[in-house]
């Protein structure tokens, strides 16, 4: 039996717990980055945040963004194909259940595992460098170097093309099995159902697969600094660097530097909703 | 060719068409998944091969043990089980009775709640132990010491997985036709609660408590720059002269992922979280 007092509780009194919680844990910490990112001296100024554009960061940024971007796009494409062929094809439970549980793992699994799996696999004495060494004299670790650009762009694929299937495969679920034989039975070519029919159901939930994906990259850490420590200028490794004292101490821009990527993941994921919202609009 | 196909195909092809493609789209489908899985699993295999194995040697132990000689590895991992227990625990204790309150006396906030749920989306680990640094060494310098201290920041990492296994469990719970059933009978709020309304959610606990675990054991970037030693710090302390162990401890962390997330996908949860995926 509910108790009289019980009964008046507003209904805020049960948000209450996690919202003070994430006030103090997730709010409080990013408001307190942020102020701290437009104070210098203990007075405003955006001199902290007006640094980030020397070359040295804005290259960082740049790369961050080239590395998040690509491995989107080319994650995005291999992964929207996965999805595809796992969601429309009639195979063996057991190897889509195989080829799923493995998609939710990768799709976890960036992380210091993950960077020393490919150390083991294409580093200079990993085991397929050795066995493509012997078989054919090809130095593969000198044309892939993990410790660079292109190094981290293979290895973040690793989980961005699981995470891009796993994303995707429910919205291939709500295409209907029975509208491309329809429209094939019409006389429409592929290409046609795809460009008329297809795309313009599936395009935003791809789009907004894709700036997950781009967030996901842009705010990886243990994966990059395992593999290339300071090798490659990438904001992520620069914060890792202002905050264990690394380089010299400047609180304020190293908040910046915070504050500036934040930036970035809250427009792609802001561009998310707002594409999606989309999507929604459309189903119902 | 798309064009000549269209205009010119008599619709009695049609179904023999259909059937050429089909047949053509199987195979396309085998190639993409048999490349997925090879891509795959090569590094895996590798990664294990690699780690417990010697040039000429075959499967040993050695490197792994001789990495691990003279190290506390039992206590970093300690640690780390520890800290994916209490995140764990400490989650469920704050959202299960959240989430049952707002979803009986609430509902009207839950659109609220559910937003703040995905918050930390937008603040990657880096970002927030960089906040956290600020903010706690204002406030209170002595928190950020205690390895515990990590505790609420993973809640924080995993609340947007952990909250929306739980609200989908809760969602596919009659749970107001449950409560008012078991509070005819007589049964207390506490009663029904842990009688009623947690047996029946034993699937989205579950499954909540899995993805949370394997997302604590497997969490760098926060324990490493706040200086706590955990499993992957250690590791990647091992891994800088000594990538065979490395390796080999990568290999069984993936290993105890995958373990974690298999028996998710088994257990009734399963169906919720990966709806899409069942088509």
């Amino acid at each position: 039996m509910i108790s009289p007092t019980r009964r008046r509780l507003p209904g805020w009194v049960g948000a209450a717990p996690l919202l003070i919680f994430l006030t103090v844990f997730l709010l409080l910490p990013i408001g307190a980055n942020i102020v701290t990112s437009f104070r210098v001296k203990g007075e405003f100024s955006l001199a902290s945040m007006a640094k980030l554009l020397e070359p040295q960061y804005l290259d960082a940024f740049i790369q961050t963004f080239n590395l998040s971007l690509l491995t989107a796009v080319i994650g995005g494409a291999v992964g929207l194909l996965l999805a595809w062929a796992l969601a429309t094809g009639k195979k063996p439970a057991w190897l889509q259940n195989l080829v799923m549980s493995f998609s939710a793992v990768a799709s976890q699994m960036g992380g210091v595992a993950l960077a020393f799996a490919f150390i083991a696999t294409l580093g200079v004495q990993g085991l397929v460098t050795q066995l493509v060494l012997q078989l054919t004299g090809w130095d593969l670790s000198q044309s892939i170097q993990l410790a660079s650009f292109s190094g981290l762009v293979l290895v973040y694929l690793y989980f961005q093309i699981p995470l891009m299937a796993i994303l995707m495969l429910p919205a291939f679920g709500s295409l209907k099995k029975q509208w491309p034989e329809a429209a094939y039975s019409l006389g429409a070519s592929r290409l046609r159902y795809l460009v008329d029919i297809a795309l313009p159901i599936m395009w935003p939930p791809i789009a907004g697969s894709l700036l997950l994906l781009f967030a996901n990259a842009f705010g990886a850490y243990a994966t990059a600094y395992a593999l290339a420590g300071g090798r490659v200028n990438l904001v992520p490794i620069l914060i890792g660097f202002f905050i264990s004292g690394d380089v010299m101490s400047d609180e304020s821009f190293a908040a910046a530097l915070v504050t500036g990527m934040i930036i970035v993941v809250v427009a792609a994921m802001g561009l998310r909703v707002l594409v999606e919202r989309k999507s929604r609009a459309w189903h119902y | 060719m798309a064009l000549l196909e269209r205009t010119a195909a008599p619709a009695v092809q049609a179904p023999a068409k259909a059937a050429e493609r089909a047949s053509a789209g199987d195979i396309l489908r085998t190639v993409i998944i048999a490349a997925a899985l090879l891509m795959f699993f090569l590094p895996l295999v590798a990664t294990a091969i690699f780690g417990f194995s010697l040039p000429g040697q075959g499967f040993t132990l050695d490197p792994l043990r001789e990495a691990l000689a003279g190290t506390t590895i039992g206590a970093q991992l300690l640690n780390t089980l520890n800290l994916a227990m209490l995140s764990t625990a400490g989650s469920l204790v704050l959202l299960v009775p959240t989430l049952l309150f707002l979803h009986l006396k609430a509902p009207g906030l839950l659109r609220f709640t559910e937003w703040l749920s995905v918050v930390p989306y937008v603040v990657p680990g880096i970002a927030l132990v960089a906040g956290a640094n600020l903010f706690f060494r204002a406030v209170a310098p002595g928190f950020m010491v205690s390895l515990y201290s990590l505790v609420p920041f993973y809640m924080v990492l995993t609340l947007p997985l952990v909250y929306r296994s739980l609200d989908a469990g809760i969602r596919a719970l009659d749970l107001r036709t449950l409560w008012a059933a078991s509070e005819s009978l007589g049964a207390k709020p506490w009663q029904s609660i842990v009688h009623v309304v947690l047996p029946n959610l034993r699937g989205a606990l579950l499954g909540a408590s899995l993805l949370s675990c394997a997302m604590v054991l497997g969490e760098y970037a926060i324990a490493a720059l706040l200086l706590h030693s955990t499993f992957p710090v250690f590791m990647v302390q091992v891994g800088m002269n000594e990538p065979r162990a490395a390796a080999a401890l990568s290999f069984l962390t993936i290993l105890a992922t995958w373990l974690l997330l298999a028996v998710l996908a088994r257990s009734g949860s399963g169906k919720t979280t990966a709806k899409g995926g069942s088509r």
